[in-house]
């Protein structure tokens, strides 16, 4: 063999040796390891885009638009993929310094380089319009759209809805197998908590093709994996709207809480809580101003009144007792009591307003007679007593679809036992009839007792949804409320209450009733001996066929007559007639002026003004 | 009958050459025509069709080149070389320069890579060098000058910076060195140093066990203990050299150059983001690809520099195993058809060129597809007609083209042996 055929061996060899240990790396990388590399390919290029969906309307109960939803747009930036260079541009195009870009940035960067950040939160469109179309001159700046609630209908209804935040670490961990991710919304609180299942709807999946600067730029296998979001159910609720937007009014400088109901049904035709806030400053991004001041304002305008806050019911609590008296035949309809305005029990009960002399039942209730309620109430069984407490709703929590609701309090031996642990005595229960002393009832649970007074005995579970309809499909959801609950008292028995409720309020100069309409009512004082009284009124019209049923509390506004009754009345009529017309204007005067101690100078009410005071307007003059 | 000169013409090479031309072609118009591609610069948004144009004017050349007489080659051997420095000086001082090498010469709107094009004129030189001489009278001093003719412009390349290209240079030596008469023993001392260099930056023991059992073998091979103590101290010399370079001679960023291949995912984003993204292509592609124009990497852009360095991901991914590996046996195929046309001549000129051409494609193949696996460090040079560059397909098109001349007019040259 020569030496040139040598050489040649020796050089093919070498040609196919060099060739052989590419072809073994080929072989490792494209046939033994080629599942995992296209795992890696996949990763890098296709990106998972959830849309979320839009949440479910709201629309009152005649169909009037509240809730829906508005786009918002949030600037994103991927450090590790822009050019610090276009500092400038960006800036320019957002009208901000440089310097906010720049340090946004770096906060951004700090988080994590390779992550998309939000660093411009709620970039108004005609910003967002120029940024995207300068788009391609920022690689790694995208936009992420977003919904938030926009809120129509001039109610705030704050403390009906609730509000919807992004989801927090903690609910996270207990939500994630519900599908919920990092970045969605949850409502926190109201309606949008309780009825977040039906209002959330499903996101959706976008598989986006990005390229190597996290710019997306197709879909993903022309969209076919892609599923499209579904939009959450919409709610009709049982709140009038004009009735709320009323209400809200009626009570700027007010503290308390107040709710009206359909006796026929539980509908709750509106729900008040002062001070509330404007539901827009928790719509979307919350600044930590907005959410510090409403968290640690004085005046809690982030809590409940209406559901959560109770006071003892005052002379509102004599219906009750009344019928209890009745239906255990302590009294009957004939049973009469002198009062001589005063009723010992090894201490003098003081009645009001003088002697009011030999009265029935009817009467008593008609004129508030407390003598009347504290024979009755010695008269009693204690521990009986207790138990009609829960049949009325009293010291339980009501079914009801708003979730921050309390049981309040109706005392029983042992609640005094754990009260007075050196020892009480009958003494202490006198007050308890003319419902002061140890004794707490929320307005909510005060409505739905108005209501059964109103229905003859019915009490329904007060609820602020009628239904709840998924808007791709028409299926409505089913929330299983509790059914209505029937109080083992005879019908004659309310009907006695009833016609002295009627009294009450139509033979008394109240300023509840309006023109031939026939209203029953009873008012209430709590007393409270840190300052002023608190004002109740409770009561229901038209007395033959109720549509209507309504509690107002405003604390420390004096007596019941003074404050709570006359907005009961426009509550009423406003719902009844569609106007507050035939309300004589000092009647609106009364209700519009009472103002709770502490607040005579519209304390607590900058959050329910927030945007108002923001856009320099002033809220003038009463509302439909 | 002696057959006519052009009746001898090489189809299969010069079909070998159309169908990796083509695999260019259509790998580079896939990097440059997906949906990312508006985010490319726009030079490179073009590099399809301009090496379309390139390929056009290679063939051009090639049909000039093959239209010339034999002997001219080794007449203008010296000239082109000379002529060849003075483009690599010229671009030196006058050059601009394209991704930190100052290698480039502008010419209106056409840009020659001088290092490229002084392939042609080295080559020419250096085979004529060793081919004209017929006594064997001073081996050494011919091999010493033969391999300052290719010293020379890798030491200017350094200069132009572009360490890449001029490595080229110096490996292609032991090929030109092997046909040229010298003994086998010195070309294998001359080899070991990369192979020991190679093995030192991947795992220094396996070096210097490489290099005592190197030594080990060449004096069993020649009984010559002198030429064993010699292999022992180059390639030993060259694994510890390395191993010292890379721990305390080297700045960290130079060596994370070097040794990112290894350890990518530590590299992830600084410069082992070229070996993953890379090794997710071709390793995605499987064994048939995930089709023309499909490949997520390609076409979303995540390899830098695809349609030129790192063309060879475009074809792994989108053709497959089938496709890349494919690609390797054209090219296997035409360097060992390249150097079966160099033999058939009797001449040493045509043996020479055909070595020295097959040295340098055999060393681009080799470090760009090994880089580009991610089986060697990352050094930027280009796969032969393949990547985008029209002066390296234009230069590698005409050394191909000088190859077939001297093989179709093989008979024009005395017979005598080398």
């Amino acid at each position: 063999m020569g030496i040139e055929r040598l050489r040649l061996r020796i050089f093919i060899a070498i040609v196919i040796v060099a060739i052989g240990l590419l072809t073994a790396r080929l072989i490792h990388l494209q046939v033994i390891n080629a599942e995992y590399y296209a795992g890696e390919s996949e990763k890098n290029a296709v990106r998972l885009r959830v849309t979320q969906s839009a949440r479910g309307l709201i629309y009152d109960r005649n169909g009037v638009l509240l809730v829906d939803n508005v786009p918002t747009y949030s600037l994103t930036v991927t450090p590790r993929y822009f050019d610090e260079e276009r500092i400038p541009l960006l800036a320019r195009l957002l009208e901000v310094p440089d310097s906010t870009v720049r340090a946004r940035l770096d906060e951004a960067s700090a988080w994590s380089p390779y992550q998309a950040s939000r660093i411009f939160r709620e970039v108004p469109f005609q910003i967002f319009s120029r940024v995207e179309e300068h788009l391609y001159q920022l690689p790694g700046v995208e936009f992420i759209v977003d919904d938030k609630r926009h809120y129509h209908g001039g109610v705030r209804a704050s403390h009906v809805y609730g509000y919807v935040k992004e989801i927090s670490e903690r609910q996270l961990d207990t939500r994630k197998e519900k599908g919920y991710r990092q970045g969605d919304r949850l409502g926190q609180s109201g309606l949008e908590r309780s009825y977040e299942p039906a209002l959330r709807g499903e996101s959706g999946r976008r598989f986006m093709m990005v390229n190597v600067h996290g710019q997306e730029v197709k879909s993903y296998r022309e969209g076919s994996e892609d599923v499209p979001p579904q939009s959450g159910a919409n709610l009709t609720l049982t709140i009038d709207a004009n009735l709320q937007a009323l209400v809200e009014r009626l009570y700027e400088n007010k503290r308390g809480g107040a709710v009206a109901i359909d006796p026929r049904n539980g509908e709750i035709l509106a729900l008040i809580s002062s001070p509330d806030y404007d539901p827009r400053l928790l719509s979307g991004s919350v600044s930590q101003e907005v959410w510090k001041g409403l968290q640690d304002d004085p005046f809690k305008p982030l809590f409940n009144r209406a559901t959560m806050s109770g006071q003892p019911p005052g002379s509102t609590f004599k219906p009750f007792m009344a019928l209890v008296g009745l239906q255990t035949g302590v009294i009957t309809p004939q049973t009469t009591v002198t009062c001589h305005g005063v009723y010992y029990f090894g201490r003098p009960f003081k009645c009001h307003g003088g002697a009011h002399g030999t009265l029935t039942v009817r009467d008593a209730i008609k004129r508030s007679c407390n003598v009347f309620f504290y024979t009755l109430m010695m008269r009693l069984d204690f521990d009986k007593w207790s138990k009609w407490g829960p049949e009325f709703g009293f010291g339980v929590v009501a079914p009801t679809d708003l979730p921050e609701v309390v049981s309040g309090l109706l005392p029983d031996s042992a609640y005094f036992d754990r009260a007075y642990p050196r020892g009480w005595t009958r003494g202490y229960l006198v007050s308890l009839g003319i419902g002061q002393g140890d004794m707490v009832i929320t307005p909510l649970q005060l409505a739905r007792y108005a209501a059964a007074l109103a229905n003859a005995g019915t009490l329904h579970s007060p609820h602020v949804v009628r239904s709840a309809v998924d808007p791709q499909t028409g299926e409505a959801f089913d929330f299983g409320l509790e059914p209505s609950h029937r109080i083992p008292i005879s019908p004659e028995h309310f009907e006695t209450v009833r016609e002295g409720m009627r009294r009450m309020v139509m033979e008394n100069n109240s300023t509840v009733r309006w023109g031939d309409v026939v209203v029953a009512g009873k008012t209430g004082t709590a007393q409270n001996p840190h300052g002023e009284d608190h004002s109740w009124f409770m009561g229901f019209a038209p007395f033959d066929d109720p549509k209507i049923a309504v509690a107002v509390l405003v604390e420390n506004a004096g007596y019941g007559a003074t404050v709570s009754a006359p907005i009961a009345g426009l509550m009423m009529e406003q719902y009844l007639t569609g106007s507050i017309d035939q309300h004589p204007q000092f009647v609106k005067d009364m209700a519009l002026r009472g103002k709770s101690e502490g607040m005579e100078n519209g304390e607590g009410m900058q959050w329910r003004h927030y945007f108002d005071r923001e856009e320099g307007r002033v809220a003038a003059g009463m509302p439909r | 009958m002696q057959k006519r000169w052009y009746m001898r013409l090489d189809w299969l090479t010069l079909f070998l050459w159309a169908a990796i031309v083509c695999f260019g072609l259509v790998a580079i118009y896939s990097a440059t025509h997906g949906p990312a591609s508006e985010f490319l610069l726009l030079t490179v948004q073009n590099n399809f069709s301009r090496q379309l144009v390139w390929a056009c004017i290679s063939f051009g050349v090639m049909l000039v080149i093959l239209l010339l007489p034999a002997r001219f080659f080794q007449t203008m051997a010296y000239p082109a070389y000379a002529m060849s420095m003075l483009l690599i000086v010229g671009a030196l001082l006058f050059g601009r320069e394209i991704n930190g090498a100052r290698s480039w010469l502008f010419i209106g709107p056409i840009s020659l890579q001088s290092s490229e094009l002084a392939k042609v004129g080295t080559i020419l030189a250096i085979a004529h060098l060793f081919g004209s001489a017929r006594e064997q009278a001073s081996v050494l001093g011919r091999t010493f000058l033969g391999v300052g003719l290719l010293l020379l412009p890798a030491a200017l390349i350094i200069l132009q910076n572009d360490t890449g290209t001029a490595l080229v240079y110096v490996g292609a030596a032991p090929f030109i060195l092997f046909w040229s008469g010298i003994p086998l023993s010195i070309v294998a001392i001359l080899v070991s140093p990369p192979i020991a260099g190679y093995l030192a930056v991947v795992h220094l023991p396996t070096a210097i066990a490489f290099s005592v059992l190197f030594a080990i073998a060449m004096f069993f091979g020649t009984h010559q203990r002198s030429i064993a103590i010699a292999s022992l101290v180059i390639a030993g010399g060259t694994a510890g050299l390395s191993g010292f370079a890379l721990t305390k001679l080297l700045q960290p960023h130079q060596v994370a150059r070097i040794v990112s291949f290894l350890d990518p995912e530590a590299y992830r984003f600084t410069s082992g983001f070229h070996v993953i993204q890379a090794r997710a292509a071709i390793g995605s592609g499987g064994l048939t690809g995930k089709g023309f124009m499909q490949g997520t990497q390609t076409q979303m852009a995540f390899v830098p520099e695809q349609s030129t360095d790192f063309v060879f991901s475009v074809i792994g991914e989108e053709f497959g195993f089938i496709g890349s590996f494919g690609l390797l046996c054209l090219l296997g195929f035409l360097m060992v058809r390249l150097i079966l046309l160099g033999m058939q001549s009797r001449h040493a000129f045509p043996v020479l060129f055909a070595a020295g051409t097959v040295g340098i494609l055999f060393v681009h193949v080799l470090i760009n597809v090994g880089m580009t696996v991610g089986v060697m460090p990352v050094i930027g040079i280009p796969l032969p007609f393949v990547s985008y560059g029209g002066s390296a397909l234009v230069a590698n098109t005409t050394l191909l083209a000088i190859i077939l001349n001297l093989n179709m007019r093989r008979d024009e040259f005395p017979r005598y042996a080398i």
